[in-house]
């Protein structure tokens, strides 16, 4: 049935809109981690990739989550000295996570999800409808 | 008279199942462009509408125009649903095409189109009741 089709494509687009939003939620729960040690990398901010796949069964392209990429991007440099992980010149450096942007990011894949959760509840009620051809 | 009523009743009935199958289709098609509207360089598609050939005077077979011989079904479907292109609004800098907004609108429009379609199905069912004497 067509109609369970699209509930299923829907739910791919779900699935990868929640694998990226706990993605962003790891960026936000790091963006202070700094350093482990002296001269050790700080957090590196992680990207959530998409990738469309062609389902056999569904006949239709589903959405998944690709692999999580890092930012190669500069980190940010915090002056500190009293910090243990200073350099010599008391510099620290931060991860490169910058909340505006995950926040950015965080209120698309919300949407994104939104969207595939109306598509959802639409599909329901027109499936729902079908049956209802039964009982008149 | 009554050959050409039963007859009109029987290509009615034809005709809304084609559309339902239409709408399920198209139902389809948006869920796959709702599921990918933040995968890079996806370009959203769409069902073109069923066109209604009149022939014999009633309501004809209703059959779907194709745009172009090189198009081709998305999955190979047999049913003669052709995808084409969806009309695009802008398009992001990662190649991706997807409106959420209109794909809402569709989906919205996909669904009171299904369910005027079936109720209008369940009542031809009603009225052959009425016909075979079980009627209300």
């Amino acid at each position: 049935m067509d109609l369970l089709k699209s509930i299923a494509v829907a739910t791919s687009g779900l699935r990868s809109q929640s694998g990226r939003m706990r993605v962003i939620a790891e960026n936000m729960a790091n963006a202070d981690s700094g350093p482990e040690r002296a001269g050790a990398d700080p957090y590196r901010r992680k990207i959530p990739t998409f990738q469309r796949r062609f389902d056999r069964e569904l006949e239709a392209q589903v959405v998944d989550m690709g692999r999580v990429q890092r930012d190669q991007s500069a980190f940010r440099v915090k002056y500190d000295p009293g910090n243990p992980t200073a350099d010599a010149a008391g510099n620290v450096r931060m991860p490169n996570v910058n909340s505006l942007v995950e926040t950015m990011d965080m209120r698309e894949a919300q949407r994104s999800y939104e969207a595939n959760l109306n598509l959802v509840s639409s599909t329901r009620r027109m499936i729902q409808r079908t049956i209802d051809i039964l009982r008149a | 008279m009554a050959n050409s009523a039963l007859g009109t009743g029987g290509n009615l009935m034809q005709a809304l199942k084609t559309r339902m199958h239409f709408h399920q289709s198209r139902q389809k098609v948006l869920a796959e462009n709702v599921a990918n509207a933040d995968s890079p360089g996806f370009r959203p598609m769409d069902v073109k509408a069923p066109s209604v050939r009149v022939s014999n005077g009633g309501v004809g077979d209703v059959s779907l125009a194709r745009t172009s011989a090189g198009h081709m079904g998305i999955g190979g479907r047999s049913d003669g649903f052709d995808s084409a292109r969806a009309r695009r609004f802008e398009t992001t800098p990662s190649g991706n095409a997807v409106n959420l907004e209109d794909e809402m609108m569709k989906v919205a429009q996909n669904q009171s189109d299904y369910q005027l379609a079936a109720s209008l199905y369940s009542k031809g069912l009603g009225l052959m009741k009425i016909a075979i004497g079980k009627g209300r």
